[in-house]
């Protein structure tokens, strides 16, 4: 078997990206355009190609478009992994943003903004400026939409650089789509920020008109939008914009129509002459009955919308109520709100037509859609006081029919027709009751036994009524027991006999003693009490007067309906919901400093280990007021992306599971690489690493006091890293003489803190004393510190393993400057970092050797390393269920063939 | 038919490109140069970030040229251009004495390149029309080039604004390509 298995070994398979390398490196133009273009086709299928990104990257000054457009698409998507690199690519933005080819120019600029580097961005600033004065009107849109983006990552150095004020220039562009563009710019920048940067003027607002008709369908929706915002300063001047608009209700896409609807809306709270209301509302009814001839789905959207608009301004539709009687092949969803806004548009001159309809929905088959067309003659009842009786005789029709479903609605819907209309309707009680036994839903039961308790009296058999119900009560749901309870005592104060005396001491037996429901025991527990003290008292409380109840189900409270008014054509009026109730968003601006800082040190979680130094206890106050400097110093640019917020990241970590180890501290043989130099700290120098002993993970750390001042409390603490590095323990350092050095060795523990996304060698740490702030440093976590002792791996299952992984687990590197000279001495040093030699072949004149490694948690590395001893250039490739620990795992293998 | 052939023959056999890199320090005219040679025309620029790159035509050789960036942040990238490299062109600012130290150290490490062995090494002497401009000779004893073994090289006095002496650098670059140099 293992003579067969050999094959495995003796790949020579290039793989694809060492191919895709070199044919973009290629002589001829249309073969790196080839190889361009299998790039992205691996990139849109999810392979990594970002290895690729220099060689990419520069084939990118090209006359070919095409080719150009290809390459760009590619920096969008990969700038971000390769941040340092993307700066090749910065010269080419400035060559193309001047390009004669005006679509050159907007490419440049769109992508430009789509590039969320924060290093480059700077860079751009001056081709962006250039791109926004440009000649060509496509380029200045173009333009105008970048400076949103840009703003999204750097807000400071887009009002430095006045780009602001540029797109407030663009609002006076002639040509209209640039206008269109700047508005939407400005608007987008304006959600995102709590400053107000754009605020319409009376000479904007002419520009903003004059646009108006000219641009492109989408830019109208943009500069209605804006101008919904806008404040008139009078009636007139409301009048004025609003005789402007109107022609926009014309227009033939809905979103443009529903946006005007907004502004018109908006606009008519400041008109005072109802003669102006009453024919902006004509105007308006026709382009909103025209929406509802439209796909389902955009009728949904318009009804949802219809519906906030009918809440304020119901005389619109008044007279369109046919245009929202439901058709048979009506989506149940159109159905639905088409029934809402019939509810709200019934009137005493149009109930007879409705009820009609709702007789005829509440025959039909949809379960869902029946039991709402119930329940919408019950609250039409309730609305209109003329109609209540007509709207009754319909549900007793409808009970007639003895479905059972349609039934438990009426009977839901008529109990509150009673409490609106008390002492009005109860001669239908009788009818109500011969359909007692078919109620099985606890809402239809609790309504039917509320009747029955209030009409009590009135109803000969009520104590059997009740009685049956009383059977089954520990089993029925804590709505219908609680009902129960009431009508029982109910019962008991109208007719206060023998029967109904047995049955109220088997209820509260039952509500107090035998029940786990607090509501129903303290209900119980208060009649009782009630009951025993004073039952005239209890006839007060129990059967008092009831407030009239309205329909008000499904009404918005007035300052949620303006919100939701004002967001007319958006996600909000279709959820009905304000926009920051589904949409979190970051407010960018000088605010953030000031999220930054939390008052308290303790309370905002930050797990510390303190020091073991005599007064080691810090006061939170102290360490509160150092930190927002030491986050600005860290951080100056408020920058969201790439590497993650370290304040952030610290707030939420959970280091709960520090254990103290008590470890001798001693100072590191060779030399630590300074990760915070003097001049950084205010004169404490620390040196660092990872490093790997005795089978444990330790941070060596060499603290150098080049201060003033003595300090002492040192504490340290990790953030987030891909690996969940966290201290094992308190970290020990001795009060620091100015002039005086410690190291210390500190035991670290794995998988305490794990971050998310792809594993990267970013080890964050944050390290105060006290007399300091607090300081943030960078440190890199080399994997050879991971790999453990038990990394070994017999001969067979080696094999097993290498056969047993797919082909897309295998990554490879070269190494072209490494260099192995002598066998021997390479073979210990790696068995030093614990990656164990396996076996050795030749292949051709190269020597090829496998070796087997393991990091914590079992993760294997296979790794074969094709060489010729003496000469340049070693070919890594390594397979392992983790392929992304591939690029960390090169790095460590580097370090290891350079020693 | 004559063009027809002459097509042919361009397309089968006039593709092949040298390569060249034009590098040195920031400030030191390569851009300048680059377009100096390709347009024949002085154009202002602004410090290059990231690359240019260009298709020079001369003495029926094609060059690719490649005129890389010389801040300091860019210059850890230019080992991304070395593989395939036929030719360096190392472009020093005569006038400016005080960083030729860096110029040389920058120098020295790129033909310490393990891609760039075989690549022929040409030094523009540049600005000579500033006052002040060290010459060729200057230039020669301060890159210490005589310590260049293995290798051929030569160095020009340049002015990429006046226009002197960068063809007379690409002469000898076209006769030691085609000599098989490179």
């Amino acid at each position: 078997m293992s003579g067969h298995d050999s094959k495995y070994f003796s790949t020579t398979k290039k793989g694809e990206i060492p191919e895709l390398k070199e044919e973009l490196n290629s002589q001829y133009k249309d073969k790196r355009k080839d190889a361009v273009k299998k790039v992205i086709a691996a990139m849109t299928v999810g392979k990594d190609v970002s290895s690729l990104f220099t060689d990419v990257v520069n084939c990118m000054q090209t006359e070919n478009l095409e080719l150009k457009k290809l390459v760009y698409l590619y920096l969008i998507n990969y700038a971000k992994s390769q941040p340092d690199l993307a700066i090749l690519a910065v010269n080419t933005f400035v060559k193309d943003s001047q390009d004669p080819n005006p679509l050159i120019r907007a490419l440049a600029v769109r992508t430009m903004g789509c590039i969320r580097v924060d290093k480059i961005t700077e860079y751009l600033c001056d081709p962006l400026q250039r791109c926004l004065k440009d000649d060509d009107p496509y380029v200045r849109k173009t333009a105008a939409i970048c400076v949103a983006k840009l703003y999204d990552i750097n807000a400071e150095l887009v009002e430095d650089r006045g780009f602001l004020e540029s797109l407030k220039d663009l609002i006076s562009d002639n040509n209209p789509m640039v206008v269109a563009n700047a508005v939407a710019a400005l608007a987008e920048i304006q959600e995102n920020s709590s400053r107000p940067i754009f605020e319409i003027t009376s000479h904007t607002l002419s520009k903003l008109l004059t646009a108006l008709n000219e641009c492109t369908e989408w830019g109208q929706v943009f500069i209605l939008d804006a101008l919904s915002k806008y404040k008139a300063a009078d009636a007139r001047e409301a009048e004025n914009i609003v005789e402007r608009v109107t022609p926009r209700l014309q227009h033939a896409n809905c979103a443009v129509v529903l946006s005007a609807v907004k502004m018109i809306l908006q606009q008519m709270e400041l008109i005072t002459s109802t003669d102006v209301v009453r024919n902006l509302c004509k105007k308006m009814a026709p382009p909103l009955v025209t929406l509802l001839s439209a796909e389902p789905e955009i009728q949904y959207v318009a009804l949802r919308n219809i519906n906030l608009i009918v809440q304020r301004r119901p005389t619109i539709l008044a007279h369109e109520i046919k245009v929202f009687f439901c058709k048979y092949n009506d989506p149940i969803y159109v159905k639905m709100e088409k029934l809402e806004i019939m509810i709200k548009l019934a009137s005493d001159r149009n109930i007879d037509q409705v009820l009609l309809e709702f007789k005829e929905y509440a025959t039909e088959v949809d379960v869902d859609f029946v039991r709402k067309a119930v329940r919408a003659i019950g609250r039409c009842a309730i609305k209109l006081e003329r109609a209540a009786e007509r709207c009754i005789s319909v549900l007793l029709e409808l009970i007639k029919i003895k479905v059972n479903y349609v039934v438990q609605e009426a009977i839901i819907v008529i109990k509150d027709i009673f409490r609106r209309y008390p002492n009005t309707y109860e001669s239908i009680i009788a009818t109500l009751c011969e359909s007692l036994d078919t109620l099985d839903e606890p809402e239809a039961k609790a309504s039917m036994i509320w009747i029955i308790g209030e009409y009590a009296e009135r109803i000969d058999n009520a104590d059997e009524l009740l009685e049956s119900f009383l059977e089954s009560f520990p089993e029925e749901p804590s709505q219908v027991q609680l009902q129960l309870l009431t009508a029982t005592v109910k019962l008991f104060l109208k007719k206060p006999t023998e029967g109904p005396q047995q049955m109220i001491q088997v209820v509260l037996n039952n509500a107090t003693i035998e029940t786990d429901n607090p509501d129903l025991r303290d209900r119980a527990y208060i009649y009782w009490r009630l009951l025993s003290t004073d039952p005239e008292a209890a006839k007060d409380v129990v059967l008092a007067e009831k407030p009239v109840i309205t329909d008000d189900s499904n009404q918005l409270d007035p300052s949620l309906l303006d919100e939701l008014l004002a967001n007319i054509a958006t996600l909000s009026s279709v959820y009905h919901k304000p926009p920051d109730a589904f949409v979190t968003r970051v407010k960018t601006t000088v605010q953030r400093t000031e999220d930054d800082d939390y008052p308290d040190g303790s309370e905002s979680g930050y797990a510390e280990s303190s020091s073991h130094v005599a007064d080691g206890v810090t006061s939170p106050q102290a360490s509160s007021s150092s930190v927002p400097a030491a986050a600005r110093q860290a951080d100056p640019a408020p920058a969201p992306a790439p590497v993650p917020d370290l304040l952030g990241d610290l707030i939420g970590l959970d280091n709960s599971a520090i254990v103290p180890v008590d470890q001798p501290s001693e100072p590191a043989g060779p030399p630590l690489p300074v990760v915070l130099p003097a001049s950084t700290g205010q004169g404490l120098q620390i040196s660092a690493q990872l490093t790997r002993r005795d089978g444990q993970i330790f941070y060596s750390l060499l603290f150098e006091n080049n201060s003033q001042v003595a300090l002492d409390g040192f504490m340290i603490q990790f953030n987030k890293n891909s690996f969940g590095l966290a201290a094992a323990g308190p970290l020990q350092v001795p009060q620091l003489q100015p002039g005086a050095s410690a190291g210390t060795l500190l035991p670290m523990v794995l998988f305490q803190n794990l971050s998310t996304g792809p594993p990267n060698s970013l080890l964050q740490v944050a390290v105060k004393n006290n007399q300091q702030p607090v300081w943030y440093f960078n440190d890199k976590i080399p994997l050879i510190a991971f790999f453990t002792e038990d990394g070994k791996m017999e001969r067979t299952s080696f094999l097993e393993t290498w056969r047993s992984l797919p082909d897309s687990n295998e990554v490879s590197k070269d190494f072209p400057g490494a260099v192995v000279s002598n066998v021997e001495m390479t073979l210990d040093r790696m068995a030093a970092s614990n990656l164990f030699f396996i076996a050795k072949r030749k292949h051709a004149n190269q020597d090829v050797f496998y070796f087997s490694a393991a990091i914590p948690r079992g993760v294997p590395f296979l790794i074969e390393l094709t060489l010729v001893v003496g000469v340049p250039g070693v070919k890594c490739a390594i397979k392992t269920p983790s392929p992304e620990m591939a690029p960390l795992f090169f790095e460590a293998l580097e370090t290891i063939l350079k020693i | 038919m004559g063009i027809l052939f002459t097509r042919m023959f361009s397309s089968l056999f006039g593709n092949k490109e040298a390569r060249i890199l034009v590098l040195g320090l920031d400030n030191a005219g390569k851009t300048t140069i680059l377009y100096r040679l390709q347009m024949g025309e002085v154009v202002s620029t602004i410090p290059t970030i990231g690359f240019n790159v260009e298709t020079v035509q001369y003495n029926n050789i094609k060059f690719q040229v490649w005129d890389l960036g010389g801040q300091t942040s860019i210059r850890p990238y230019w080992r991304c251009y070395f593989p395939n490299t036929q030719a360096i062109i190392y472009v020093v600012d005569s006038s400016d004495t005080d960083r030729l130290v860096i110029a040389k150290e920058e120098f020295h490490a790129i033909l310490e390149e393990e891609e760039l062995k075989g690549a022929v090494v040409l030094i523009f002497a540049n600005k000579q029309d500033l006052p002040g401009a060290l010459d060729d000779a200057a230039i020669t004893e301060a890159l210490e080039l005589h310590k260049i073994k293995s290798r051929q090289w030569a160095i020009f006095k340049t002015s990429a604004i006046k226009g002197e002496g960068l063809f007379e650098g690409l002469d000898w670059l076209s006769n030691t390509l085609k000599s098989g140099g490179g």
